[in-house]
């Protein structure tokens, strides 16, 4: 591979690669604002520029370039700390400062603001600039984002993610010179659901997002890794929180799956990790027609002896999941009927939705399904089609015993009377639903945001979610509660947490056969054997 | 006055041309495109331009033989040549000049340039305000197409050529080849990140030269009397005639054509008939206001690409402004930055805030509000301005405001606050 020399340090570069992208690959920050690998570069924010001492052929270029727009070259020297860059970088930030307003005391990016770091690191700390600055004021221009102009440094980089991102080209360049503004129409109202990404690649606070302004400072927020469940796609997104109250979500890069985007109906999930009006917070058993909270260990004891008492066995018993419950849950669903009651099986509604088909990849991140492990649930072998057949002529057969994870189906009448007449129907969800009024026991789980675990998307990649925030003092998690209650039962299963399970689903043959934990990392892999598209291919 | 050496005004100083084709005609207009398309390839008008040193009369003084020997060949894209007739630098009016009153020679230039590059469709980018000459072009163009100078098959050569005529919309920076194309194209008129170069990626995406109006019309002359006779003008590697707008405080304000090479003063004294009502020359500005100034003492240099070079200012469109002893070097600053502010198209942050600063800055000297600090300030916020920027505005803004402070403090210090 050829490579060039970037403050004596030997950096490897693909052809036609920029020695901007491939020092930030390397690790390497050349300070930058208008730069996105996502679009087109512009090279008009003049923060990048470097000092080419050697052009790869012996001579050096007479001016400091921009290191965005200037391809690598073989054996090339270039410097981005010396003093004469460090005098450019300075003076091209004290450009951008003249009518950047000093009030970063109320503005939501302060914090994760490229300006305001670039400016510590940097800046004198003294403003010769005594004229009055620029003022325009808010602008309502969107329904998720607002803008404010005083803070935009002229990067672009919101007129580029309209255009060439997004498509619907909401962000123009009005005016010239320093009255340059980026602006909508004045009668244009962004609508489309991706206004969040341009809050993110905003590298200041002229747009922000409603949901999050004035609401926290970020240096508080801790960032916890984890898979958005919103719909089947599975945006890699970071879990932004607080003392246990999730403040926001954001996406994270992931070329093979998301790139550096999400939606915004993903990032309003957050509210729904914060409830507790509409959650299971204990457990609870039927006693004469009616639920009452019971301690987990009671439950547990009932359970195994009213398991007995039925004895049911193979078709008498079945399990149903929904596809928000993980890989492992789904696994352990169907290893307990399996192992415990003499070969039951587990049902899931499979619901495939659709990708829209479309050349902007962006729009291929919203899919029709609403849940982020429809797949998994196939991998894994619980049984489902789309119209419930299978499922339906399981429940005509009269079963006992039935288990619930999550709450599939909950909208269907049918099925729930079905159900209805078993002896006992166990309920292992996290949220209020209609199976309340059916169910005999409910075991309260955890919210992904609380455990661990993975799903599998819809190109079929394994992606791990982590626990950002505690649980409510009386949920456990959904593998737990499936090793305790075997354990209950007389017929343990030693697994201590959604790790172990995962590598004893990888110790097995399979679509998992052969993964591990750590390989699945934070950016997943594709199921054993299978090749996911990658992202946009 | 002293006598002019005619090659491109030939025809307009002239007492009785009209400027129409039947009075282009009998001058012997469209002999050289004949000779181009019936006996010589391309490659050989490409090769005569190179032999003759022709050097790009927009500003940046390019060799245009060696230009146009950038164009990809076979790249199964068409080709395209752009005329730039922005003619936007301040002091500046000698391509307007040869369109107004001559437009048939520059025409044929520009066919012949076409034909030199296989190019099919000729664009000529004209500046927005310039609606008369845009109309007097118009028609120029359509009654080549009438004789059948453009279109399909012309002198029955096989060879076609469309050409069209695009107006501007009023901004100075698509004089820059690359703002240029990107307006052409229906865009926002800002310059391009370079590479790729026009050569191979231009207008459209394809391989496009862009050449001043001037540099086109010196064509026929270089191709009927052969490139030594081009050659033979000027000095060594300036070759060639070349038209130098005079304004300010002279006595007889206009364009001239003169061999490259003329020393300043000639030009002024003997040209121009020198400084108005007598006075003392203070300040000289050689190549419109994106050069840097001189000063009285330095005009003895010969008026070319080279001298002017080494003597720290450029010729760029060779538009000579002259100011008199009573001039404000300072409200002369004034008014180039706040050109240049007005003019900056925004998108590099060197230039949309540096402009910006530096004429509030300017404006306090003119309201005596000055002091020292703040001079040392105009300095370094014009010295951030070079070299930094995307295209060369940034240093044709920046510079000269440079030189004005470092040449005449002095008319700063006048300003400074009691």
């Amino acid at each position: 591979m050829p490579s060039f020399f970037l403050d004596e340090q030997q950096i490897e570069f693909s052809q036609g690669e920029s020695v901007l992208r491939a020092a930030l690959r390397h690790g390497r920050d050349i300070p930058h604002y208008c730069y996105h690998a996502g679009f087109s570069v512009v090279a008009t924010c003049r923060m990048c520029l470097v000092e080419i001492t050697d052009m790869g052929n012996g001579r050096p270029m007479p001016k400091l370039q921009a290191s965005c727009s200037t391809p690598a070259a073989e054996g090339m020297k270039v410097l981005s700390l010396s003093d004469k860059v460090r005098t450019a970088q300075n003076q091209v930030n004290e450009y951008l400062l003249v009518n950047h307003p000093l009030d970063c005391s109320i503005c939501d990016q302060a914090g994760e603001c490229t300006l305001q770091d670039v400016a510590y690191s940097y800046g004198s700390g003294l403003s010769e600039m005594n004229y009055e600055k620029r003022v325009y004021g808010w602008r309502d221009v969107g329904t998720y984002i607002m803008l404010e102009r005083n803070r935009c440094i002229h990067c672009s980089r919101c007129e580029r993610f309209s255009r060439e991102v997004e498509g619907t080209s909401d962000f123009g360049m009005f005016l010239r010179s320093h009255e340059l503004t980026f602006d909508t129409f004045e009668d244009h109202r962004i609508m489309h659901k991706f206004q969040g990404n341009l809050v993110d690649i905003c590298p200041v606070g002229a747009i922000t997002e409603r949901e999050f302004r004035f609401k926290k400072r970020v240096w508080k927020l801790k960032k916890t890794e984890s898979v958005c469940p919103s719909c089947s796609t599975g945006c890699n997104i970071t879990i932004d929180h607080h003392r246990n109250h999730v403040e926001r979500l954001k996406p994270r890069e992931n070329q093979a799956v998301n790139r550096w985007w999400m939606c915004d109906e993903g990032r309003l999930g957050y509210r729904k990790l914060n409830a507790r009006e509409s959650r299971h917070l204990e457990p609870q058993a039927r006693v004469k027609g009616k639920l009452e909270p019971a301690g987990w260990e009671a439950v547990y004891e009932a359970m195994a002896n009213k398991i007995e008492e039925i004895s049911a066995e193979g078709d008498a018993v079945l399990g149903i999941a929904d596809t928000h419950a993980t890989n492992e849950e789904m696994y352990l669903l169907k290893k307990l009927l399996a192992d415990c009651f003499g070969g039951a099986r587990a049902y899931f509604p499979f619901r495939p939705g659709t990708e829209p088909q479309t050349d902007r990849f962006l729009y291929t991140l919203i899919t029709t399904d609403k849940s982020p492990n429809t797949q998994g649930a196939q991998a894994i072998g619980l049984l489902g089609d789309t119209d419930d057949t299978r499922l339906n002529s399981a429940l005509a057969k009269g079963p006992k015993l039935v288990i619930l994870l999550g709450m599939p189906c909950a909208g269907d009448k049918q099925v729930r009377e079905a159900v209805s007449r078993a002896e006992l129907i166990v309920l292992i969800a996290t949220e209020k639903s209609a199976w309340d009024d059916v169910a005999d026991i409910i075991l309260p789980g955890l919210i992904y945001a609380e455990k661990a675990g993975t799903f599998t998307n819809k190109h079929r990649r394994v992606q791990r979610i982590q626990p950002a925030i505690a649980a409510p003092e009386h949920c456990r998690e959904q593998c737990r509660i499936f090793v305790e209650l075997r354990e209950a039962m007389g017929q343990p299963l030693p697994l201590a947490n959604a790790r172990a399970v995962f590598e004893e689903m990888g110790g097995s043959d399979g679509p998992f056969g052969g993964l591990t934990w750590a390989e699945v990392g934070t950016l997943g892999v594709p199921l054993n054997g299978e090749k996911t598209a990658p992202a946009g291919a | 006055m002293a006598k002019e050496k005619l090659l491109l005004l030939k025809n307009i100083r002239e007492a009785n041309y009209k400027g129409d084709l039947d009075s282009y005609r009998k001058t012997g207009g469209f002999t050289a495109l004949e000779k181009v398309l019936s006996a010589m390839k391309p490659e050989e008008v490409v090769e005569a331009v190179k032999d003759s040193g022709l050097r790009g009369r927009g500003g940046a003084g390019f060799p245009t033989g060696v230009k146009w020997g950038f164009m990809p060949k076979g790249t199964g894209k068409p080709a395209y040549l752009v005329c730039n007739a922005d003619e936007a630098e301040p002091g500046t009016f000698k391509d307007h000049l040869l369109i107004n009153e001559d437009p048939f020679l520059f025409l044929e230039g520009m066919i012949m340039g076409c034909y030199a590059i296989a190019c099919h469709h000729g664009y000529i980018y004209i500046r927005g305000e310039s609606i008369k000459s845009a109309e007097h072009l118009q028609r120029a163009i359509d009654s080549l197409y009438k004789e059948g100078l453009l279109g399909k098959n012309i002198f029955n050569s096989g060879y076609d050529l469309e050409m069209t005529l695009h107006r501007g919309a009023g901004a100075y920076i698509c004089g820059e080849e690359t703002a240029l194309l990107e307006s052409l194209e229906g865009k926002r008129g800002q310059p391009r990140v370079k590479p790729p170069f026009p050569a191979v990626s231009g207008y459209n995406a394809c391989p496009t030269t862009v050449n001043n109006v001037e540099t086109l019309a010196n064509l026929p002359f270089i191709i009927n009397e052969g490139a030594e006779a081009f050659k033979a003008l000027g000095t060594p590697n300036n070759s060639g005639t070349h038209l130098v707008s005079i304004s300010g405080h002279i006595n007889q304000p206009g364009v001239y054509e003169v061999e490259m090479g003329v020393t300043i003063r000639e030009l002024i004294d003997d040209y121009a008939e020198g400084v108005r009502d007598g006075k003392k020359l203070k300040a000289l500005i050689p190549g419109g206001a994106s050069s840097n100034v001189l000063t009285a003492d330095e005009i003895d240099i010969p008026y070319d690409f080279d001298s002017l070079m080494k003597a720290g200012t450029m010729m760029g469109s060779a538009a000579l402004m002259v100011f008199d002893e009573d001039t404000d070097i300072v409200e002369l600053a004034y008014r180039t930055i706040r050109f240049f502010n007005h003019e900056s198209c925004g998108q590099c942050t060197p230039c949309r805030e540096g402009t910006n600063w530096l004429k509030h800055m300017i404006r306090d000297f003119m309201d005596d509000n000055g002091n020292g600090p703040m001079l040392e300030r105009v300095d370094r916020v014009a010295e951030g301005m070079i070299g930094t920027t995307l295209c060369p505005f940034g240093d044709a803004a920046g510079a000269p405001i440079r030189i004005f402070v470092a040449k005449y403090a002095a008319d700063f210090r006048n300003h400074f606050a009691q």
